[in-house]
């Protein structure tokens, strides 16, 4: 009965056909489909599996341990956008590396930040970083960030639920949208914005961001408040640490700031501008 | 939950209001999210829920709804949208990944001018109602909007209903939605409405 | 059985016109039976979406499903883009789609050849694209498909001019129909396209008004030639009609 159901309920050209749906969409399809095929452990709920084996916070002796804990930001300006983060990565409360690059250059105009599982976001960006190029030469210009940050929304939202942990923003300048900054998270969230910061440390760094973030700051302010936004971050946040990577985008493309070792950017801003004088420098007393 | 999610219909239109806060944990990513898609000339949805499932879903219905626009040379009325959706809901809610999406629907019919509300929630439940809220909302708006609210109100009465809500929203809801996005549904199509929402509510 | 070019090449004739600022599809309706209700008869003029506009000579049936997949492809774009398609992308992928079915065994060819036309989005350059069955798709100022596509083809390369006018674009496109279209006005079918607008299907009575005016001027013109033409030298008749294709196809 189903079938005979069936049979009328579906338009009536595609009546009779001798042809499956996967021929249809293979015959259709110019263009393969985004998203890969991965093998799968050979569980019966292999995310409730990789949660059981990855999970430190309801138990901490899992055998993987994921490096998370991150302070990132990006934000929107009238000379574009500045990128910032930290350079900490841990595994639990093991600090894995200091020396670690969490701004990820997509291509030569778009940057990718990294929050959550480390290996998660080098990897789906650096992927990301693939679709743009080839978006690229089969439309003969560049992507636009909204098309870019949404093939990697879509993405992580086919793995909705899976054990994928990332927070990242995509940052770019195209002539079409001018400075566009996109937050893409893991749940599947995809937001435009003019400010954002992620992970860990993201409520310290939001905390002197907010405070003095206008839209006709300088460059050189704006490089320096995102600088000073990480520095409060790897201050009060256990997790972020190591170096600042700071990033100007631009629409002739993006440029690096330096990766630059927070503790003499610390005690500089603290004893030229007396600031963090709830650390005491004075060592004889 | 924390989202707000409010519509009225009147005489000759119906409004969409949602709250403009994006939040995820603790924090606040967003204060001027637009939690509302237009699926065609005169058929607004507004949606809540699930992180990620809602836009996804809501892009989804309206790709659907403008594919069938350009296939038919016709637009779907509200309640056909309505009913689609909740057919939608009904399939995913038996599937492998349910979307976890509360919706409102409104619109005003493209021949008879008659305007329309209707409420969905993730488990496919749909309603066609004078008024709706969805979230903490209900707890506060339907019992405002039960006592002032007629079936032949005007748009401006709708806009001060609306207010109404919004204010007590303030006073009482204990997180701060960063205001509302309103927009009104008439049979000349869908506009965005000016909306006080710096306008500050003291608690008793 | 026929190719899929031999039922593209015999289909009504459909031409496109590119002028400085919009973009004018004209169309040969099929001539129609007498109970035939002309008013809800399909056109073989069909939006892909909002900004994209396709004409087709050929197959109905095929064109049917091409266009529907077209359709899909384009909210497709949109939700995955962000963005309309560009009338590039768009006749890439119908070229895409035409060129597989001339692959797969036990498939048979779409038996239509397309024009798109329309206007990429932030852009006013009017954009006029060819596809065939075979999958190859190219780009023109004017160009005509369908049956005695040839004498049109022939006659907008004599009259094409660069930076039309609207009024212009679209007189040029009737007047290169009329050249293989028998029964004037009520026979013809156009279409324009302008930034940004969505588009427009000139009424009857405007297309009408635009036949009569051409009429007139070409008989002008012939009573021109007579009065000045020095005894001796007839020159062939300008109006050079195709032969009657097999009538009925459709």
């Amino acid at each position: 009965m189903d079938t005979l159901v069936a049979r009328y309920s579906r338009p009536t050209y595609q009546q009779n056909e001798v042809f499956s749906e996967q021929d249809q969409q293979d015959f259709t399809d110019v263009v393969p489909p985004l998203s890969l095929k991965f093998a799968m452990p050979p569980v019966a709920h292999p995310s409730a599996w990789l949660r059981a084996a990855t999970d430190d916070r309801s138990n901490p002796s899992c055998p993987i341990k994921i490096a998370h804990g991150t302070t990132t930001l990006a934000f929107r300006f009238q000379g574009g956008i500045i990128v910032a983060t930290d350079s900490r990565a841990t595994a639990g409360n093991w600090i894995a590396s200091q020396t670690v690059k969490k701004v990820i250059e997509i291509n030569s105009d778009l940057l990718g930040t990294m929050a959550g599982g480390a290996a998660d976001c080098q990897y789906w960006l650096a992927w990301l970083g693939m679709q743009c190029r080839l978006h690229e030469l089969r439309h003969k210009r560049r992507i636009s960030v909204a098309a870019a940050s949404k093939i990697l929304a879509n993405l992580v939202y086919q793995y909705k639920g899976m054990g994928l942990s990332m927070g990242t923003m995509c940052a770019g300048v195209t002539k079409e949208e001018g400075p566009a900054l996109y937050y893409i998270d893991s749940d599947g969230t995809r937001l435009a914005g003019d400010l954002f910061c992620v992970g860990s440390g993201q409520t310290f760094a939001y905390g002197v961001l907010d405070a003095e973030y206008r839209w006709d700051l300088t460059t050189e302010e704006a490089l320096e408040l995102g600088s000073r936004s990480i520095l409060a971050a790897t201050h009060r946040d256990a997790y972020s640490g190591g170096f600042i990577n700071l990033y100007h985008v631009k629409e002739s493309g993006w440029e690096k700031h330096g990766f630059t070792d927070t503790n003499p950017v610390f005690w500089k801003t603290k004893l030229e501008k007396g600031e963090f004088s709830n650390v005491t420098s004075n060592f004889a007393e | 939950m924390p989202e707000v999610l409010l519509g009225i219909t009147g005489k000759d239109f119906t409004l969409i209001a949602a709250s403009k806060a994006a939040m995820r944990g603790a924090t606040i990513l967003k204060a001027a999210d637009d939690k509302t898609r237009q699926l065609n000339k005169h058929t607004l949805m507004a949606f809540s829920g699930e992180a990620g499932d809602t836009v996804q879903f809501a892009e989804y219905i309206q790709a659907n709804a403008q594919l069938y626009s350009m296939r038919n040379e016709t637009d779907l009325s509200p309640s056909a949208l309505a009913h689609f959706v909740r057919g939608e809901l009904a399939s995913s809610l038996r599937s492998r990944k349910p979307y976890n999406v509360n919706l409102l629907l409104g619109g005003v019919d493209p021949i008879t001018h008659q305007p329309s509300l209707y409420w969905l929630d993730y488990l496919a439940s749909l309603a066609p109602v004078p008024y709706a809220a969805h979230g903490y909302a209900q707890y506060y708006c339907l019992s405002l909007l039960d006592k002032h609210h007629q079936p032949d109100i005007t748009l401006e009465r709708g806009m001060e209903l609306l207010t109404l809500c919004a204010d007590e929203l303030k006073r009482r809801l204990p997180i701060d939605f960063k205001g509302l996005i309103v927009k009104a549904v008439t049979k000349d199509g869908i506009k965005e409405m000016p909306f006080d929402n710096d306008k500050v509510v003291k608690g008793t | 059985m026929a190719s899929g070019y031999d039922r593209a090449l015999s289909g009504t004739c459909a031409v496109g016109v590119k002028g400085s600022d919009v973009v004018v599809l004209g169309c040969e309706k099929r001539s129609a039976m007498k109970l035939q209700d002309t008013r809800i008869t399909p056109s073989k003029i069909g939006l892909i979406d909002t900004h994209v506009c396709l004409a087709f000579a050929g197959l109905n049936a095929d064109a049917r499903i091409l266009v529907d997949k077209a359709r899909l492809e384009a909210q497709s774009h949109r939700l995955n883009l962000e963005d309309p398609v560009t009338i590039e992308y768009i006749t890439k992928y119908v070229a895409g789609v035409q060129q597989r079915y001339t692959q797969s065994g036990g498939v048979r060819p779409f038996g239509i050849s397309t024009l798109i036309v329309g206007f990429d989005k932030g852009n006013d350059q009017p954009r006029l694209y060819q596809t065939e069955p075979s999958g190859i798709y190219s780009a023109w100022k004017a160009n005509a498909i369908g049956r005695s596509s040839k004498t049109v083809r022939e006659f907008l390369e004599r009259n094409y001019k660069e930076d039309m006018d609207r009024e212009a674009t679209v007189r040029l496109a009737i007047k290169s129909l009329l050249e293989v279209v028998q029964t004037g006005a009520k026979n013809i079918e156009i279409a324009i396209m302008a930034p940004g607008k969505p588009v427009e299907m000139l009424p009857v009575e405007d297309i009408e008004s635009y036949v009569k005016n051409i009429e007139q001027e070409k008989q002008e013109e012939a009573a021109k030639k007579k009065t000045g033409r020095t005894p001796g030298t007839g020159s062939a008749a300008i109006l050079t009609r195709s032969a009657q294709d097999e009538p009925g196809d459709h």
